[in-house]
């Protein structure tokens, strides 16, 4: 048991000093790939948090996105707050806006929140355009100034490290545990004590305030512009597939998910295999079924099984 | 174990990848990024795919045309090789892959790139990097003003549009039904957006006194799919005279749905959403289209085939992207626009120098003066100067009859400065 921890210490380490050095050895075009990478992790994080270890599917985590999003956008248009402290501001205003939204949503459970939050996904994207005079409409809203890639990769890893470490210590202790018993049976969970209305609202508004933290690096990870096209369902969707490709219910394999759903698109569209402008689609969708298929537990389960091999032998 | 490993084999690649990056970097310290003895390397961003797909035979004219150029000796000897990247209309695709094109490709000048949105999400960044952002395919002023005066609190000297100015086509049309339509009782619809908007504005300038003939204004958001309520709105306030100011898809909804609750007005169209097919789509749905009114800067492929621009076209077209001909053949404008696009490219290429730099093709684009383009409509000029940033001012008018088998026909004097 205490090999196991000092072996996940380690390479958590090895992970650590990795991603610390990488800028240094990148160029600054990828510098800014690895930060979008980054804006991945954490809401993959998010929302492993809610699927993984509550149980409670979400498709609408782009929405959420985009609230933090327009956070930081607004703040830093309208009121010329410092970048950095716009990030704060996302995730306690995305954390109190799902816990509006949370309350009538989470009497649903599976499929059914499933589609409630599909709703969200669709119809916060379309907000900015009903109040265009504050949020700019469709010509967007801009941040005073845009940062660099390197402050992005920095800014953006180190939110990554911190809310890692978060959701860590959160979900180690009696949360984790009662979230966990949500998710395996909320009857059981019930019968245990557990109050589920609290700890789906809980699982619900941390998901989504780590989304909203991601939704403001994107933004500024687009040069600072936010503009609804931005936040579309694709987003959601992507981050669902990120989710599953990292493998719900463990924290390791949120890296590869995010490595995924972030760097793919930009590796298959130089795919010269299929030409066209779809290719790059294709490629994705092809790679996808391909984990679902020989990876059904996602990059998680795949290590679990290895370690758990290792130990038998 | 594994992801450790994968994570080092990662690494290794992408460490080898900005090696081999840097040392490109280092090797072309003479010349401008981009540019070689026999070569020069350009691209832009353009919806392929997603909502805004209907443009994406721009793009692709714009690389035939080239590929023409390229055939016949290049400009000074250098081929020109395009890039087309598609974003989607997504400016969160458009600024990764703007970077792609600076940081990767190395492009010499990101060329055509489409979408007022997107645009605004790249301009920051070529300007603070001294990229060109050139012959945008949007007609907001953006382009033309913040080049030469400051746009909160910033200039961006290295944009520039090419298509007239929203407003100005806005005014056109003000200034037509104030002289030329003495009973008309005007309802508008516009996209509730800063293009729509800026449209509308142009055409109470152009109404001026006549102001007072707007008897409605509905606005609609780009993506209700429904315009029902509006155009009731607007029927029931007595209009006689309809006023669009949306993209395609809306304007088509729109036309439609006007036929559809049996209101028959005089129909303005703006000309981003006039191009023949889409009218040809609404009267295949259903729509009335005879009498509406538009505007164009550029020739039309199916009612002047025979003006030497269109044979030209027709000839470029037929050989560097035959899946286009019967596209334009239709009379789809558009391939047209991207023709005349890529013609400007290269004009500005040649007066650029025999060695040109980024500064020397801002320049030549700064200081435009010709009406030689072949895809423009006929008289019409490409001019610039240092305070003028905006490469085409003229219009005709232009009129649909025929019904749905129909065309638009020119009518009138072309009309000058269209700002």
């Amino acid at each position: 048991m205490r090999a196991a921890l000092a072996a996940r210490a380690g390479t958590l380490a090895i992970v650590a000093v990795i991603l610390a050095l990488l800028p240094f050895q990148l160029s600054n075009y990828h510098q800014g790939l690895a930060a979008r990478v980054g804006v991945y992790f954490i809401a993959i994080l998010g929302l492993n948090v809610l699927t993984g270890y509550t149980g409670q599917i979400s498709i609408g985590h782009g929405a959420f996105m985009a609230i933090g999003g327009y956070t930081t956008a607004i703040m830093s248009a309208d009121h010329h707050t410092n970048l950095i402290a716009t990030l704060p501001l996302a995730f306690a205003i995305t954390f109190a806006c799902s816990l509006l939204v949370g309350l009538p949503a989470l009497r649903f459970s599976g499929v059914y929140l499933a589609l409630a939050t599909f709703a969200l996904a669709v119809s916060v994207p379309q907000l900015p355009l009903k109040f265009s005079k504050f949020t700019g409409g469709s010509n967007g809203i801009r941040t005073v100034d845009a940062p660099g890639n390197l402050w992005l990769y920095g800014v953006t890893w180190a939110c990554g490290a911190l809310l890692f470490a978060g959701a860590w210590l959160l979900l180690r202790g009696r949360i984790g545990r009662a979230f966990r018993a949500v998710r395996d049976s909320e009857i059981a969970a019930t019968s245990s004590g557990v109050e589920l209305p609290v700890y789906k609202t809980l699982a619900f508004g941390v998901s989504a305030a780590y989304a909203g933290v991601a939704g403001s690096l994107f933004v500024l990870a687009t040069n600072g512009f936010a503009q609804p096209n931005e936040f579309g369902i694709l987003l959601s969707l992507k981050i669902l597939i990120g989710a599953a490709v990292a493998g719900l219910g463990s924290l390791w394999g949120v890296l590869v998910g995010a490595v995924f759903i972030g760097m793919l698109p930009e590796i298959s569209s130089s795919v010269p295999l299929v030409g066209s402008s779809h290719g790059q689609d294709v490629v994705f969708g092809l790679l996808v079924i391909l984990v679902m298929l020989l990876l059904p537990t996602g990059v998680a389960g795949m290590l679990g099984r290895l370690v758990r091999g290792r130990a038998r032998t | 174990m594994g992801m450790k490993r994968r994570i080092f084999a990662s690494t290794v690649a992408i460490v080898a990848v900005a090696g081999i990056a840097a040392t490109a970097a280092f090797g072309a310290h003479q010349a401008d990024p981009g540019i070689t003895s026999s070569s020069i390397k350009i691209g832009g961003t353009f919806p392929l795919t997603g909502p805004a797909s209907l443009y994406k035979t721009i793009p692709l004219a714009e690389k035939a045309y080239f590929d023409y150029i390229n055939a016949h000796g290049g400009v000074h000897g250098r081929k020109i090789d395009f890039t087309i990247l598609d974003d989607g209309y997504d400016p969160s695709k458009t600024v990764p892959l703007v970077q792609q094109l600076v940081q990767q490709d190395k492009v010499f000048a990101v060329m055509g790139s489409l979408g007022t949105a997107p645009g605004l999400a790249t301009w920051g960044y070529l300007n603070k990097n001294k990229v060109p952002q050139v012959l945008l395919a949007t007609g907001d002023s953006y382009w033309g003003f913040c080049s030469v005066k400051k746009c909160g609190g910033t200039t961006y000297p290295w944009t520039i549009g090419w298509q007239p100015d929203y407003p100005g086509e806005g005014k056109i049309y003000g200034r037509y039904i104030a002289t030329t339509m003495p009973n008309a009782k005007v309802g508008v619809l516009y996209q509730n957006d800063a293009y729509g908007k800026n449209y509308y504005a142009g055409l109470r300038v152009g109404l001026g006194a006549k102001k007072t003939d707007i008897v409605d204004a509905e606005s609609y958001d780009v993506t209700n799919p429904s315009l029902t309520q509006q155009i009731l709105a607007l029927k029931s306030k007595g209009a006689n005279t309809f006023v669009i100011f949306g993209t395609p898809s809306p304007t088509i909804t729109a036309l439609v749905t006007a036929t559809k609750v049996g209101w028959s007005p005089t129909t303005f169209v703006n000309n981003v959403s006039a191009n023949r097919l889409f009218l040809l789509a609404a009267a295949a749905n259903g729509a009335s289209v005879n009498g509406a009114i538009s505007t164009t800067y550029v020739e039309s492929p199916s009612t002047q085939p025979n003006l030497t621009g269109m044979k030209f076209g027709k000839a470029i077209i037929n050989q560097y992207a035959p899946a286009l001909a019967k596209s334009f053949a239709s009379g789809d404008t558009n391939i047209v626009y991207g023709l005349g696009s890529a013609w400007t490219f290269v004009y500005a290429l040649e007066r650029a120098g025999k060695n040109p730099t980024r500064a020397s093709l801002m320049k030549a684009l700064h200081s435009m003066n010709t009406s030689k383009n072949p895809f423009l409509y006929p008289g019409i000029k490409l001019q610039t100067s240092a305070k003028d940033h905006f490469p085409i001012e003229q219009e005709i008018m232009i009129k649909w009859s025929g019904g749905g088998g129909g065309d638009w026909h020119p009518f009138g004097k072309l009309l000058s400065g269209v700002r």
